[in-house]
């Protein structure tokens, strides 16, 4: 009984079903061959385990140098502009430009500058993250209370200390909150990313099962995609109840 | 108490834009001494305690504490802000650890004796590892205190301390700040609109005029005990709420 509290208890697991039953009741309803079985799919899923999981690994390590290249552009220019009035106040119209721009839009303008390699792509991830994480970091800045700078001040604190207490703590929050908002998207941007000039990652591995009418294979990508997307929303959490413990209690 | 005059203000104006906040404030508050500092609204008391601590300058006129420069004075101050400047993200033990940190202090073993006793003083032994959200407002007041007092600061000041505060919670708040400040012999100076506080609290009452005196009113039921059990108590609060509504001749 036990046991099977804690399954219905796990959304991730009640979520994951959910899905399985959701595609079960399109599969009887629409009698389609393009889209198939779930168990059809699950038993094939055994059978490309191995090239799928080097699929995933490319996949993943682009989107992990991206995220970690946009964190350490992203953090330090968001802190720039939060703690600086007057280059925030030259710099936000040209970012409130560009951020609203679908940034799939200058996947071409990448492939043009930085050739058709892995360095495109993980710059088109890094153009999407980026400004995400500059504006929750200046926003953070911009929010932290006077007071806050107040008590560093009435102990005289050092710029170093005032970075070490009072800005990197509060902007924590932010630069998760930036992170989940980026993680779908990027995964979006990386399947078109991955559609040229290379024969590793799940958007290959998707698209080249599609062109071969191989559904099976397909949807076995696309539930990769999914579970690479879950990944890093589960890293994320563990990373934020780490770093920010009190954000979670 | 010493006769030793601490925070000594010459001829101290401030001016905000076109707003003259504080006219030619003449001011010296002696060591270990405890000053609650009132006036109407808008007669620019919060300004006078951010001008000592070192927040804001004067637009004229002079100041010092403890014979110097008041930027030097800085690590020796504490400032209890009225939203009480908690930092979300600290728990009690950190927060009250940060002064001694941000200063450097190289003996934090025995620097943490030192906040377990502190804490213990403060009924906060309990809440060590809290965060402000999950205390009350009486405890963040307390662990606010706790954090300005923990470096021995030799002059505190308070913006307002106990104005969030219910009254049972209040009284408790003050009768600690009393102790903490008898204790290390502070020079507290603290900003009220409770003329009850101020003469609770207060050994001298400075009484601030919107053209920049500053009446000195002694006050004989400070640090007393069941002080708020005497008439004279409360006959000595309508006193000086009268002398607030009158103004003084200008200088």
């Amino acid at each position: 009984m036990n046991i099977i509290r804690k399954i219905v208890g796990n959304q991730l697991i009640v979520g994951f079903f959910s899905f399985i039953v959701f595609w079960e009741i399109i599969y009887l309803f629409v009698q389609t061959h393009t889209i198939p079985s779930p168990l059809e799919t699950f038993s094939y899923f055994f059978t490309v385990l191995d090239i799928l999981g080097l699929h995933s690994l490319g996949s993943l390590l682009r989107v992990l140098a991206a995220l970690s290249i946009s964190i350490l552009i992203g953090i330090p220019a968001g802190i720039f502009l939060g703690v600086n009035k007057k280059v925030n106040r030259l710099f936000s119209p040209f970012l409130y430009y560009i951020y609203p721009i679908p940034k799939v839009a200058f996947l071409p303008v990448f492939m043009l500058l930085f050739g058709l390699g892995n360095v495109s792509k993980v710059m088109l991830i890094i153009w999407i993250v980026v400004f995400q994480m500059i504006l929750s970091v200046r926003d953070g800045v911009m929010r932290i209370p006077v007071s806050h700078f107040k008590v560093m001040e009435s102990y005289s604190a050092t710029i170093k200390q005032q970075y070490r207490f009072l800005i990197i703590p509060s902007i924590l929050p932010q630069v998760f909150s930036a992170l989940r908002i980026s993680i779908g998207i990027s995964l979006a941007s990386l399947f078109f990313a991955e559609n040229y000039a290379t024969t590793y990652g799940v958007g290959y591995f998707i698209m080249s099962a599609w062109t071969k009418m191989n559904y099976e294979e397909m949807f076995c990508g696309i539930i990769v995609l999914g579970f690479i997307g879950l990944l890093f929303f589960k890293l994320i959490d563990l990373l934020e109840i780490h770093f920010t413990p009190w954000a979670a209690k | 108490m010493s006769n030793e005059a601490f925070v000594i203000m010459r001829d101290v104006s401030f001016q905000f834009g076109e707003q003259l906040i504080l006219n030619h404030i003449e001011l010296s508050l002696k060591k270990g001494t405890s000053y609650a500092l009132i006036g109407k609204s808008g007669v620019g008391k919060s300004t006078l305690l951010n001008l000592i601590a070192g927040f804001i300058q004067p637009s004229q006129g002079s100041m010092t504490i403890g014979g110097g420069p008041v930027k030097k004075s800085k690590g020796n101050t504490a400032f209890l802000f009225q939203d009480l400047g908690l930092f979300p993200w600290q728990t009690v033990m950190e927060a009250i650890m940060m002064p001694l940190l941000l200063k450097k202090e190289k003996n934090i073993e025995g620097a943490k004796e030192q906040i377990l006793a502190l804490l213990k003083e403060m009924e906060l032994e309990s809440l060590k590892d809290k965060y402000p959200h999950e205390l009350s407002g009486g405890q963040r007041q307390r662990v606010a205190i706790a954090r300005a007092l923990i470096s021995k600061p030799e002059l505190l000041l308070m913006d307002e301390p106990t104005s969030s505060l219910d009254s049972m919670t209040k009284e408790h708040i003050q009768q600690l700040i009393l102790a903490q400040q008898q204790k290390l012999k502070t020079t507290l100076l603290f900003v009220t609109h409770d003329i009850e506080e101020a003469v609770f609290l207060g050994e001298i009452i400075l009484i601030l005029n919107k053209n920049g005196t500053i009446q000195e009113v002694k006050n004989p039921y400070f640090a007393q005990k069941n002080a708020k059990d005497q008439l004279g108590f409360y006959e000595a609060c309508i006193e000086i709420r009268k002398s607030m509504n009158m103004e003084l001749p200008m200088k």
